[in-house]
């Protein structure tokens, strides 16, 4: 299954493809993730989803298989296994950044597959769980995005003095909401379209896909 | 395969079933019928470490006439909803569309609110509730509260019920004058989910316009829909100037997320859908238009 996310952040491209490829600022945005460890480009973690009365678990790993930062293009291998169950997931993510001036338009193109018993109950819902999975990444690492670059966006000459304290403040609350966010899956995911977002979909979808999603 | 273990609870009131909800959270899962809940336990999709059997409370089963209304108890088997007289008269598309629902067996054990609060987007009586404009009722141990249809099916499974509240019963609007009514849906075979489907209510006026229509659809999102965009392009509009496979292609213009799967790619399900909704479009106002001559 393929799934294409378009989404724009206000953010300049090199900000956007900072944080892209920083693993532990984009794990908290995924919705029930968990980061476990990191090792270098490598990276463990858990996703766990909750649709309706169906919950499914993955742990697994991701690592980036091209990092090229002159062309703006992250490609992303996860797999992920079941913890409850035999089933797999597998997900290709290929990211995009493209530059448009005071902000980024990111192209998210995911390849996944998916086997087991939650495959199997699918029924075609799985790419809208999937959806609605970005879409709350989205907005999430959105926020986190916006937190962060105020002082550039805003007012660029005072960059360095605000920056350190709004990337503190933003970067806990996150940190904690990591472990929460196992709960906060179980909220039931309102519907949405996706927003326009941030450019850390990449990592999500490394762990979100590919560890987590398949349950529907 | 064998489901996972669990604590079975069978509280005697709904009140002490919302209280049990209240106290296990997430952990709990209201038991009716158990048709859907049953086999993803089973298939160990769905893990629940108390199930608050439901089925035999008798204040969660009935259908009454209530004004312009009947309100048919949460509890109430498909089967009992099939055969009733009043629903037939009153609410023709509950009675056209029960035999639709898996198999008979099913039938015998599934109950209204259950395929209602399980809110699968193929399921047959959401996509009547939401089209009819049905009222859901429910209680939790802070009280009672009412949700439209149009707020409550959320998300794929997913309702606006709070994680402590009980669905206790259903109130279903009642059509009166010249109206019609079908029920069109389609799958591989018989009882299978729906690949799309259909409902619709038309009434016609003295002339033959559209006084008004409801359509609703399974299958063909992450929840029943609304083919908002077709009812509002026939109204008012002389039934004989209006064509079916407009009406149809009208009807999947506004969906955002119709399936692709096993079953067939996003264009496969949109043209079976269009199909389905031209189809009962004629159904329903041949019926409308028969009840104006026995008048």
């Amino acid at each position: 299954m393929e799934l294409v996310n378009k989404f724009r952040v206000p953010v300049s491209v090199d900000q956007a493809w900072e944080v892209l490829t920083d693993v532990e600022r984009v794990a908290p945005c995924i919705p029930g993730a968990q980061l476990l460890s990191v090792d270098g480009d490598e990276f463990t973690g858990v996703v766990k989803v909750k649709v309706g009365p169906i919950t499914v678990q993955y742990k697994g790993k991701a690592f980036f298989e091209e990092k090229d930062t002159s062309a703006r293009r992250a490609v992303i291998i996860a797999n992920g296994k079941e913890t409850r169950g035999q089933g797999n997931a597998a997900a290709l993510v290929t990211a995009e950044l493209k530059d448009e001036g005071d902000s980024t338009s990111c192209v998210l193109t995911t390849d996944l597959s998916i086997s087991g018993k939650a495959a199997q109950f699918g029924r075609g819902v799985l790419s809208d769980v999937a959806t609605k999975l970005i879409g709350q990444f989205a907005d999430r690492l959105e926020a986190s995005l916006k937190t962060d670059v105020r002082p550039s966006a805003a007012a660029p000459v005072h960059a360095e003095a605000p920056a350190p304290q709004a990337v503190s403040a933003a970067a806990q609350p996150d940190e904690a909401a990591a472990i929460d966010l196992l709960s906060l899956v179980a909220v039931p995911l309102a519907k949405r379209h996706i927003p326009p977002v941030g450019a850390g979909l990449i990592l999500g979808l490394v762990i979100g896909f590919a560890l987590g999603r398949r349950r529907s | 395969m064998k489901s996972a273990p669990f604590d079975y609870h069978r509280p005697d009131s709904v009140g002490s079933a919302a209280q049990m909800l209240a106290e296990f959270g997430e952990d709990a899962k209201v038991l009716a019928g158990g048709q859907s809940l049953v086999p993803m336990l089973a298939l160990r999709l769905a893990f629940f470490d108390h199930l608050i059997d439901i089925s035999r409370l008798d204040e969660l089963k009935g259908i009454e006439r209530r004004d312009g209304t009947v309100w048919i108890g949460a509890g109430t088997t498909d089967a009992t909803v099939g055969a009733d007289q009043e629903i037939c008269t009153a609410v023709p598309l509950l009675t056209r569309v029960t035999p639709y629902i898996g198999h008979f067996q099913i039938r015998s054990r599934g109950t209204l609110g259950g395929a209602i609060a399980h809110a699968d987007p193929a399921g047959e009586y959401p996509a009547v509730a939401l089209a009819l404009d049905a009222e859901m009722e429910a209680a939790s141990p802070s009280g009672q509260r009412h949700i439209t249809a149009a707020e409550f099916f959320t998300g794929l499974w997913e309702t606006a019920l709070e994680p402590d509240e009980v669905l206790t019963g259903v109130r279903f609007p009642v059509w009166t004058g010249r109206c019609g009514f079908a029920v069109q849906e389609f799958a591989r075979r018989h009882g299978d989910f729906a690949i799309a489907g259909a409902v619709m209510a038309v009434e016609l006026d003295d002339d033959d316009r559209v006084a008004r229509c409801a359509i609703g659809l399974l299958g063909l999102g992450s929840t029943p829909r609304r083919a908002s965009g077709a009812e509002a392009a026939v109204a008012g509009r002389p039934a004989g100037e209006v064509d079916a496979e407009d009406v149809g292609t009208l009807a999947m213009a506004g969906l955002d997320d119709i399936p692709a799967d096993l079953q067939g790619s996003a264009d496969y399900h949109t043209r079976v859908g269009a199909a389905l909704v031209a189809r009962s479009w004629t159904e329903a106002i041949t019926e409308a238009s028969r009840e104006a001559t026995n008048a």
